[in-house]
């Protein structure tokens, strides 16, 4: 096994639902979770997921060199998000687009996805990628 | 009264992926006669990315149907995942999906295989499970990455979808069910050994003994049982492996083919296996009206086939717009090439 199996299993929620928390006393959302507001200091925090909102695309880079256990997804997508509604920023993968149709501000959402797997007989590991809202981009040809 | 009445369907959602090969690149490379895809009247099949599969589709035609239902997740008591192409042989894909949409830890949950009506067993018997109070509400999901050897003829039609439905008490039902039917055989039309990569088939042989005989006893069966005729339905929906199958099916049991018609998705998408027929249901909630009335008949090879007589409620229209419809799907379309589509669906062979 090349990848940590007890890891992988510990940040599921992270994973699957971008678990969160939301500091009580100031509102923002702490991503990846912690349990003092990285933002004022309050140990008043309540689980919050991520997956509930939609996100813009502030910046991304399009990675070539792909490390091990992604070699098929070449080239990586990886976009700078920030969430509509809490104004979270997030670094995740985006999926179901091409690299000339991203532009910024463009409206993603979060899919759950196969991110990498352990060679042809360990786990698959899935999370969290964005993908453009449905009807946003266009087709190819008629 | 029929344990069915008191069940219905909470919320509907299905999913298909962006990418699309259009029939005439497997006829171009594989050598078949130009005219194939017509006849099977197929047009384009849909297929999964280089990181979807039978879980990540199922997942989001679940959230779509969350979405319909409007329920807490942790209401729901079970997950029954139908397919047949797990991308675990061992570990259950339900508990993944159930995980990821925060239904767990206090529910049932587990995978199903019958072909393609695995999704539609399931179905049955979360009709069981929600009549007899044993749940409040299920999760019943069919979603299939669909195999077929590269250059058979399944290879133009089998496709990747998902279609997901959430049942339970009828007061609070978008459609009711009224009756429900099953009839299955051992009959031998299409099967995958274990560690074979894909399914073969008996070629004409998966029609007539098959699919025909089958779905035509299963529907003869529900007829028969609740009195109900072909005039009463207002659409029918039956497994589609291909866009020929069930207008044929419709036309030797009476049904016009304007009651078929808007049920019909492999067409445009192919056959997506457990979602083949759920996903022609999900097109015709998307748009029924209050009081019509829906005939759904699945298939799966081995065979058997259920018939099911479903009656739309006042509470579909206030769901109807709460996620994304079928053809909003359907239109999400980027044509791609056969080596694109071979290196998606995991075709050619590489050391990892």
């Amino acid at each position: 096994m090349r990848f940590s199996i007890p890891r992988y299993w510990r940040e599921r929620h992270s994973h699957y639902r971008l678990y969160a928390k939301k500091c009580s006393k100031c509102g923002r959302v702490n991503y990846p979770p912690s349990n003092i507001c990285r933002y004022c200091g309050s140990t008043e925090l309540e689980d919050y997921y991520l997956d509930r909102e939609k996100a813009k695309i502030i910046s991304w880079t399009i990675i070539y060199p792909a490390p091990e256990g992604f070699e098929e997804q070449r080239p990586r997508i990886i976009a700078l998000l920030e969430t509509l509604e809490t104004k979270t920023h997030i670094i995740a993968p985006l999926t179901d687009i091409l690299p000339e149709e991203i532009k910024e501000e463009l409206i993603v959402e979060p899919v759950l996805r196969r991110i990498k797997e352990d060679r042809e007989a360990g786990l698959i590991h899935y999370a969290t990628a964005y993908r453009p809202v449905i009807g946003s981009i266009g087709t190819n040809k008629q | 009264m029929r344990p069915e009445t008191s069940v219905g369907i909470i919320g509907w959602g299905s999913y298909i992926p962006r990418w699309r090969l259009p029939l005439s690149e497997i006829a171009k490379l594989w050598g078949f006669a130009p005219e194939t895809p017509r006849g099977l009247n197929v047009v384009e099949k849909a297929v999964a990315g280089r990181d979807e599969d039978a879980v990540t589709m199922g997942w989001e035609a679940a959230r779509n149907a969350l979405l319909r239902a409007g329920i807490d997740p942790k209401e729901i008591g079970a997950v029954w995942f139908g397919t047949e192409s797990k991308p675990y042989a061992v570990k259950p894909s339900a508990t993944i999906i159930a995980e990821a949409l925060g239904i767990t830890p206090d529910t049932m949950a587990t995978d199903l295989e019958f072909a393609c009506r695995a999704g539609s067993e399931a179905l049955r018997i979360s009709i069981g499970a929600v009549a007899s109070g044993l749940v409040k509400y299920a999760l019943v999901i069919g979603s299939d990455t669909a195999q077929a050897n590269p250059g058979d003829i399944l290879e133009f039609t089998a496709s990747s979808a998902a279609t997901a439905l959430v049942t339970g008490p009828a007061r609070e039902a978008a459609a009711v069910f009224e009756a429900s039917y099953t009839y299955v055989t051992d009959t031998p039309d299409f099967w995958r050994r274990a560690h074979q990569p894909y399914p073969l088939h008996g070629e004409g042989f998966t029609g007539e003994p098959a699919y025909f005989h089958h779905i035509v006893n299963a529907v003869k069966g529900l007829l028969e049982q609740t009195g109900l005729k072909v005039d009463d339905f207002d659409y029918a929906v039956f497994h589609q492996p291909n866009g020929k199958f069930p207008l044929a099916v419709a036309k030797r049991l009476g049904f016009p083919k304007e009651k078929v018609l808007p049920g019909l998705v492999t067409p445009y998408i192919g056959n997506s296996y457990n979602s083949s027929a759920l996903i022609g249901l999900s097109r015709i909630l998307d748009i029924a009206k209050p009081g019509q009335r829906i005939l759904l008949a699945p298939f799966g090879s081995g065979a058997g086939s259920d018939a099911y007589s479903i009656v739309v409620t006042d509470k579909i229209l206030e769901k109807q717009g709460k996620a994304p419809k079928v053809d909003d799907y359907i239109n999400r379309k980027y044509l791609i090439d056969y080596a694109t589509y071979a290196k998606f669906r995991g075709i050619i062979t590489r050391i990892r």
